[in-house]
């Protein structure tokens, strides 16, 4: 059986118009534009069979949306090509666009003014499900993200993560073989994140689904894929398992401070020490993971600390670290 | 399919009832510059009896019947459409299976039309009863008559109007070609000046576009001005301008959808 996708030497530039401040800048942008070619996407090759979870990783700007875009249909590539389900995605054939789904953002397939409830019949419709397969899903759907206590209000009166959960279930009503996630839990507490994840993983063991997905959160990813793709500045880094993974990636955390008295203490010499504009009370020090006990134990014993926390680095530092050198 | 439409419109009628306020600005905004012309035509008629043999009564007459068939044959597609492909909220609409301009914004449309339709009863009253106009020419026939070639009218309008909203995929400052567009439809479709007060070249020429066909023709058609011969023209051009839009339309939208670059969402 062929690959569900198969992407290959997939590339796509933009054309971004580019003019320097000032007037006079201004007035010959007027008659001769100039624009500078940004690579989102270089040839970029890989094979996702049936039923697979795959995570797909990157910095911002590496070219992560660009390509689950394409894969979905609404982006043309400049160059290469990717077949879905034996389809050429951006050709847009229905029949295509009724077997997969793209949840990308909060603001996607629920009209905004009305409630959910009408654009999930909506769908419903557009997607020619049946009524009795339909309840059969919703009932599903309502049962692990909660719903119905949403579907009556406009949907621009829902937080962020109901409004997210909505997007999530009215883009899985038409069963879809193939889901392309852009960052599925974004928005979410730490409890929806989990049921989130938990659905997908249900979902892709009954439906025997393919799921291709980005996150900001590891946890979304460990708990999730077995394989990764890494991308960065619109390359291809990484293909393959993330136990394999870890290995490449030297693991480290993120040792958070804040002393009772003052600042002036060196906190170089227990580990490296890390910049966060949104959180400037706290100093923050890298250390190598197996470190963690023995640092943490020794700054409780030299300084006056007033909080301490200890967590996972973001997973773009992560990966920035692991592949830009 | 009708499931679909069906569907949509419930939405769509939701959606604009949510909006009153915006559609009563609108609606104003719509009615101003032909009640303006009306107004202004006829005190110039009343000052020298009659201008190039249109009297009083065929002024008032002419742009009652106007502000009917403009409300039929208009649409907002640009105000409701162009900024999805600028900012990127088409996305949503683009992958879904059915065409996002030819279902959605199309019905979106036609619920907008229903409810300004509603609006213009009694505006339309109050003008009657101000002007007293005399509407004896007009035949049931011609009103007929008139249908479906408003109907032809609007689809051709909409599609046209599509067209130039989809150049959004191209340029960010589309609203500028559709206000360009706009004048060329008040000019010749007979909005700011009825037709056959024009000079004799403007109005050879106008007989072969496609504005003529949004007002002047259904108009003339209702008030029976029309000979027969004109009345078969105007139907051969309505079909003839229905098909150029509809290819004009699917041409731009298969060439603009290819450079949508999906931006912010």
């Amino acid at each position: 059986m062929p690959p569900t996708i198969s992407v290959q030497q997939l590339s796509k530039t933009y054309q971004v118009p580019e003019r320097e401040g000032g007037f006079g800048a201004a007035v010959r942008g007027f008659f001769k534009r100039k624009y500078k070619d940004v690579k989102a996407v270089q040839q970029v090759d890989f094979k996702i069979e049936r039923g697979e979870v795959v995570g797909f990783l990157g910095p911002n700007g590496a070219g992560k949306t660009t390509t689950l875009k394409m894969l979905s249909g609404l982006l043309h590539p400049t160059g290469g090509g990717a077949n879905v389900l034996g389809f050429t995605p951006w050709e847009l054939n229905p029949e295509y666009l009724r077997s997969m789904t793209l949840v990308m953002g909060q603001r996607n397939r629920l009209s905004w003014d009305i409630p959910a409830a009408d654009s999930f019949l909506l769908n419903q419709a557009i997607y020619r499900i049946p009524d009795d397969e339909y309840k059969k899903t919703y009932k599903e759907l309502d049962e692990l993200l909660e719903l119905e206590p949403l579907m009556k209000k406009p949907v621009r009166n829902l937080s962020l993560g109901e409004r997210m959960k909505c997007e999530i279930a009215v883009g899985l009503l038409h069963r879809p073989k193939v889901l392309f996630l852009d960052e599925p839990t974004i928005g979410l507490d730490i409890s929806g994140q989990a049921r989130i994840r938990e659905f997908l993983r249900e979902y892709n063991k009954r439906t025997g689904a393919t799921i291709l997905l980005t996150s900001h959160y590891m946890a979304d990813v460990t708990a999730l894929c077995e394989r990764i793709i890494i991308i960065h500045h619109g390359q291809l880094k990484y293909d393959g398992g993330i136990n394999e993974l870890s290995h490449k990636i030297a693991p480290f955390k993120l040792i958070g401070v804040i002393l009772a008295e003052s600042n002036s203490h060196d906190l170089s010499k227990y580990g490296t020490l890390v910049q966060n504009e949104e959180d400037w009370e706290k100093q923050y020090i890298q250390v190598k993971a197996e470190d963690v006990t023995r640092i943490t134990s020794k700054l409780l014993a030299d300084l006056p600390i007033h909080d301490i926390t200890i967590a996972d680095p973001p997973i773009e530092d992560v990966i920035e670290q692991a592949f830009n050198s | 399919m009708f499931l679909i439409i069906k569907r949509l419109w419930q939405v769509n009628w939701a959606e604009q009832w949510q909006y009153r306020a915006n559609l009563i600005m609108y609606l104003l905004y719509w009615l101003v510059s032909p009640i303006i012309y009306l107004a202004v035509w006829t005190s110039i008629a009343k000052v020298k009896g009659d201008v190039n043999g249109f009297t009083v009564n065929d002024f008032t007459t002419y742009y009652m019947v106007l502000l009917i068939c403009d409300q039929i044959t208009s649409n907002i597609i640009i105000h409701t459409f162009a900024y999805k492909i600028q900012d990127g909220s088409l996305s949503g609409e683009l992958i879904r299976p059915i065409h996002p301009m030819l279902t959605n914004a199309l019905v979106n449309n036609v619920a907008f039309k229903m409810l300004t339709i509603m609006g213009l009863v009694p505006v339309w009253f109050i003008l009657f009863f101000l002007f007293k106009p005399d509407f004896s020419s007009v035949t049931l026939a011609g009103v007929l008559l008139s249908i479906p070639a408003m109907v032809l009218a609007f689809f051709t309008g909409f599609l046209l109007s599509a067209a130039i909203t989809s150049l959004a995929f191209w340029t960010t400052r589309v609203y500028s070609i559709h206000e360009f567009y706009f004048a060329l439809i008040l000019l010749f479709s007979g909005q700011f000046v009825p037709l056959t007060l024009m000079p004799q070249v403007i109005q050879n020429i106008t007989q072969y576009l496609p504005f003529q066909l949004l007002i002047y023709y259904p108009v003339q058609l209702i008030l029976g001005k029309l000979s027969a011969e004109q009345i078969t023209q105007g139907y051969v051009m309505s079909f003839v301008w229905f098909g150029i839009s509809l290819l004009f339309f699917n041409w731009v939208w298969r060439n603009g959808v290819k450079r949508y670059s999906a931006v912010g969402a």
